[in-house]
């Protein structure tokens, strides 16, 4: 079957999660699509953030829509929609960045392209000067790297709380551990980068 | 607990804004008397806030339809995602195309001939010995079809649904084994009524 390309109806549009996951597992396409556009943003950043890789994490998210798909009749009517599809999301990188470190070549090219497109991204922003736009390109860069650098298990609570911006407890549902433990991972991931960053930022503040 | 370790562990609540009113207000004093740990939190704060500036990065366009492409193969056959579903009547239909040709089939054996059904309702008839010799029974037991000669075809099926008009009465003959054969004890003498059979082994 062809992709259904039609405008969405306004009454998916409005449908809740759980009905609009309701429509899914009977096979309505439009739903699926509006599915994906109201979370495909929310889990490409994350996975792009986790990864420090944009490109990978389009491959990354569609595989996350695709479980979602194939999955749609294994999600509990009364849980958290966005919990569930985090948790593919999470699970996915998890096993990518494991991956990667497996094959101990992932990081150069894809932080080099990730930087040339921000790169360019920047300089054709005409309200901001080529050079302050380089800096802030570069700030961000070094960040993304410096996420990037932090242990797996922090770093996911890391990005899901500081990027994603989920709560304590759906992160300890996502992550499927205490809440308690959830509080600590962020704490000790925020100090590892804060020692990463600081003497970076710290110059910045002064320049 | 030394009051800069507890500050620090407040740091993650107070930036998250997840701690309590007491929490907040003692931290914000021990700002005040401490400087090591108000340069502490600054720093954290600088990390975060460089880090909640990061640019988010946007889905491709395309993603709805290539991950709908891919769970369409991806799914088993038994359980297609969005396959043209088949129609729920479809397995009625082969329910009753089944049994039509079991008719056309049961039809086709009868020679074309579809049972007559005879309704009948009086009391059910006992059943009757079919006596080898040509004469009837002395115990006064008509045979069944000289009652169907005499009181008609709608007597003679009192049992049954069906017409029994045109029936052959089949009687098994009593069977002998004699050197490993198997013949009919009854004389070929014997001369049974027209309708009747006789099956030797």
């Amino acid at each position: 079957m062809a992709p259904d390309r039609e405008p969405l109806l306004p009454q998916i549009v409005s449908l809740s999660d759980e009905d609009l996951m309701a429509r899914v597992a009977e096979d309505d396409e439009r739903s699926c699509t509006e599915l994906v556009r109201r979370y495909q943003g929310r889990v490409t950043n994350l996975i792009s953030r986790i990864l420090n890789d944009r490109n990978g994490a389009d491959d990354l998210s569609q595989e996350v829509f695709v479980r979602v798909f194939v999955h749609r009749r294994n999600y509990r009517r009364g849980s958290k929609l966005s919990t569930w599809i985090f948790t593919i999301a999470a699970n996915l990188a998890k096993n990518e960045i494991r991956r990667r470190v497996r094959r101990r070549n992932w990081f150069s090219l894809d932080a080099l392209t990730d930087v040339l497109q921000d790169s360019m991204i920047q300089l054709s922003d005409p309200a901001e000067g080529r050079e302050a736009g380089m800096e802030r390109e570069q700030l961000q860069g070094e960040v993304g790297r410096a996420i990037a650098t932090v242990p797996e298990k922090y770093r996911l609570a890391l990005v899901l709380r500081d990027i994603e911006g989920l709560a304590y407890e759906e992160i300890a549902e996502v992550l499927g551990i205490p809440g308690g433990t959830v509080r600590s991972r962020i704490n000790r991931a925020r100090s590892m980068l804060k020692r990463k960053l600081e003497p970076l930022l710290r110059k910045q503040e002064t320049s | 607990m030394n009051r800069c370790t507890r500050a620090r562990e407040l740091f993650g609540p107070y930036w998250d804004d997840e701690s309590t009113r007491a929490e907040r207000e003692w931290l914000e004093s021990h700002f005040n008397a401490c400087p090591a740990c108000r340069e502490e939190y600054e720093s954290l704060a600088r990390t975060l806030s460089a880090v909640a500036t990061l640019p988010r990065h946007e889905a491709a366009p395309d993603l709805a339809e290539r991950a709908l492409a891919v769970a369409k193969r991806a799914t088993p056959a038994a359980d297609r995602v969005f396959a043209n579903a088949a129609p729920r009547w479809q397995p009625l239909a082969a329910a009753a195309a089944a049994l039509a040709i079991s008719i056309a089939s049961v039809i086709a054996w009868q020679g074309g001939r579809v049972p007559q059904v005879a309704i009948h309702t009086g009391p059910v008839a006992s059943p009757r010995l079919v006596s080898l010799g040509g004469a009837p029974a002395a115990t006064g037991v008509p045979h069944a079809r000289r009652a169907t000669a005499a009181s008609g075809s709608a007597a003679a099926i009192s049992d049954s649904l069906f017409d029994h008009s045109e029936d052959v009465d089949f009687v098994l003959d009593p069977v002998t084994l004699r050197r490993g054969r198997a013949h009919a004890g009854a004389s070929p003498s014997h001369r049974l009524p027209g309708d009747q059979a006789v099956i030797t082994f």
